[in-house]
């Protein structure tokens, strides 16, 4: 056998090591998820997965069928590079079936991009709400038209 | 959805001071106040088991009574050190899989190396080889579960004579010298996953590593005198002056090297005054305020140095009763300054904007993942875990003492 003989304690470790390393290997062919490392250092599936959610924006075209008025309008003003959705809400559902409705859309949403803030581009037009002429945006804005009043 | 982002956004809009890049401004804070004990935990690991060694590598007598019970601090500790992080993560339920795909060029990934070879191969095995000796008496001795449990841990071996006995202490001997290098690595390394970002000013700094070991030390120093004074308490038994005396000597002298090397970062950053200078006198003078000047240097820093001081000049003239008082204080300072210490690093450097220009702040949530209540709720497992490891292994206060043996002054050579 061996040439010196190991304590009792050591080789009772050494045992004890190889338990633990080799239960470790043996929980990583089962543990690891099966299409991990396909692509990269992560689970191939997972692009499945993910792909094969359902989406929940429809995008400005989806609008057009039935909305086209408000389509014109806003491409005629200063809010034309706004799509319909960053201020109503994910609507494909709606754009599904018109019974259900999108989010109200609320005056509050008009200062995520109108607050003023020293980051934001000169040329968008900021406002500081506080100082402004009043908290109900649509009584003085018209949304879809930005440059007209009602 | 449309909802959430705008209220988070006019939530968040009146936090922000200066110029803040728009998709820094609607985020408080990623790394949460569970960040801030991670460090804080590993730190007082490696504290207590660094203090530890230096009964084993040092062969300082005095401190023989704390030893084991600061190595068994650093177990209870290191036990939950990734708790808040698993946490943090979002998904606790999912820690296997870091584990399982280890990922050999990401620095937070290699963290599990550190971090196994630390508990595995350093404070596990220095641990078993002392206590082998209580493990077998008491496996004959103790019956029903808790005799299973030594039973168990003996690992079937009961060879107690002198030559093996031997060997456990010339092994644990070997194990503490590899294990301050490696103690300093597990707390250095979370200095390195800071001071590595150099985008960032408040972060990125050499001096960073050493910065979290020395804080580390006073911290676990702090601990052990704590945890010490307070199970004597519990005990009714009464505390070892020469012990104490000798802790508080230790801990001062690590105080004042982690305040010099502190003030040193402090002068080299002003003094070099490089481009984010600007911010972080802002950080200083008002977003961290209280926890920097009044916390980390006041409480943390200055009381504890005047007390400790002045007892390592006066100690003859200072009653035993006043003395134990004063370094139980300071002890519990500390722990709280070094505490603040975390919290200043961690949050002061997501504070300010990449810009430079502007800054945000932290309200701390109450309840949910990151917030504060599961914070404390980790805070207090270390303690508990620590009473049941007490309660095993060191009911007897005789056991308080490293096992015997030590190596031979011929053995040694
Ligand atoms: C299939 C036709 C159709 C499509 C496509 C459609 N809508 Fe509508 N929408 C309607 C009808 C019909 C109403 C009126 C419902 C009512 O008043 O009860 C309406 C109402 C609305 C309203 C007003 C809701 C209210 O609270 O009064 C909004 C806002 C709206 N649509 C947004 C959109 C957006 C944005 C899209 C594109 C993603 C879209 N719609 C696509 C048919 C459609
Ligand atoms: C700048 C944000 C904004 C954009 C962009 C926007 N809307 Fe609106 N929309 C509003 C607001 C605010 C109201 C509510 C007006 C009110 O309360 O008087 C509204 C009302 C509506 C209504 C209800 C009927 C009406 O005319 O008052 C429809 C339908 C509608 N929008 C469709 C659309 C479509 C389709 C688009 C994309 C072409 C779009 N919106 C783009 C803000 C917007
Ligand atoms: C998604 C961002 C966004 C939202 C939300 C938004 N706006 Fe605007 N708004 C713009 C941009 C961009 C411009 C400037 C376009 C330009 O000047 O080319 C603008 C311009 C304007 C103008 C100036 C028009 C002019 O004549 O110069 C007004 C007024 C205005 N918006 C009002 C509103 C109101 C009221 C709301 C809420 C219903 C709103 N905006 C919501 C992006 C937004
Ligand atoms: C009581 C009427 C009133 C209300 C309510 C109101 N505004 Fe205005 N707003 C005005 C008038 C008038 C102007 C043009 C004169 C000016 O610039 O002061 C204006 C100008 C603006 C401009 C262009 C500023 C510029 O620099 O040219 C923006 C953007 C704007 N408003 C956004 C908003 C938003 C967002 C709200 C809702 C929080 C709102 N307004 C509510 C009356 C109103």
């Amino acid at each position: 056998m061996l040439p010196f003989k190991l304590p009792p304690q050591i080789l009772r470790l050494v045992l004890v090591a190889m338990a633990i390393v080799g239960s470790y290997f043996a929980a990583r062919s089962f543990l690891v998820p099966p299409s991990f490392g396909e692509y990269g250092w992560y689970r191939g599936d997972a692009l499945g997965e993910i792909a094969s959610r359902t989406p929940v924006f429809a995008g400005k075209q989806a609008c057009d069928e039935c909305h086209s008025e408000i389509l014109h309008k806003l491409a005629a003003d200063k809010h034309k590079t706004l799509s319909c959705e960053g201020c109503h809400g994910v609507s494909r559902e709606h754009s599904n079936n018109p019974d259900v409705l999108p989010v109200k859309a609320t005056g509050s949403h008009c200062i995520r991009c109108h607050e003023a803030n020293l980051a934001r581009p000169a040329w968008l037009k900021q406002i500081v709400v506080k100082d402004h002429y009043g908290p109900k945006c649509t009584e003085c804005h018209v949304p879809h038209q930005p440059s007209k009043t009602p | 959805m449309i909802n959430e982002v705008t209220n988070l956004v006019v939530e968040a809009l009146p936090q922000v001071q200066g110029y803040v890049y728009p998709n820094e401004a609607n985020v408080h804070p990623v790394w949460s106040v569970l960040i801030v004990i991670y460090p804080y935990i590993t730190g007082l690991v490696a504290g207590a088991f660094i203090m530890a060694s230096l009964v084993r590598v040092f062969n300082v007598k005095a401190l023989a009574p704390v030893y084991r019970l600061s190595m068994l601090t650093a177990l209870a500790f290191l036990l939950c050190a990734t708790l808040p992080l698993l946490c943090h993560l979002g998904h606790p339920e999912r820690n296997y899989e870091v584990m399982m795909t280890p990922h050999m060029t990401s620095p937070m990934a290699i963290f599990g190396f550190v971090y196994a070879w630390y508990l595995m191969a350093v404070l596990l095995l220095e641990l078993w080889f002392d206590f082998r000796q209580d493990f077998v008496r008491w496996s004959k001795t103790t019956p029903g579960f808790q005799g299973l449990i030594y039973r168990v841990l003996t690992l079937g071996v009961t060879d107690l004579s002198e030559k093996s006995v031997r060997l456990d202490m010339k092994m644990e001997w070997v194990l503490s010298i590899i294990g301050i290098p490696s103690a300093f690595l597990l707390h250095g390394y979370v200095g390195f996953i800071f001071g590595s970002i150099k985008a960032n000013p408040w972060w990125g700094n050499v001096l960073m590593p050493i910065m979290f070991i020395l804080s580390a030390i006073v911290s676990g120093i702090a601990l052990c005198v704590f945890n010490y004074i307070v199970l004597s308490w519990i005990r009714r038994k009464a505390v070892d002056m020469r012990c104490l005396d000798a802790m508080a000597m230790f801990l001062f002298y690590a105080l004042v090297v982690d305040a010099v090397i502190e003030g040193l970062d402090v002068f080299h950053r002003g003094f070099a005054a490089e481009e984010g200078f600007a911010v972080l006198q802002t950080m200083i003078r008002e977003k961290l305020f209280y926890t920097l000047n009044i916390g980390q240097a006041g409480i943390g820093t200055l009381l504890p140095l005047v007390m400790l001081g002045s007892l390592q000049l006066l100690r003859k003239r200072v009653p035993e009763a006043a003395r134990r008082t004063m370094i139980f204080f300071s002890g519990a300072m500390i722990l709280f300054g070094v505490l603040m210490m975390r919290w200043n690093v961690v949050m002061g450097g997501q504070f300010f904007s990449k810009s430079f220009r502007g800054v945000m702040s932290y309200k701390t949530e109450f309840a949910g993942q990151e917030g504060w209540l599961l914070a404390a709720v980790i805070m207090c497992l270390p303690p508990i875990i620590l009473t049941v490891l007490v309660k095993l292994f060191l009911s007897d206060s005789k056991e308080l003492q490293p096992s015997e043996h030590l190596p031979e002054p011929s053995a040694k050579t």
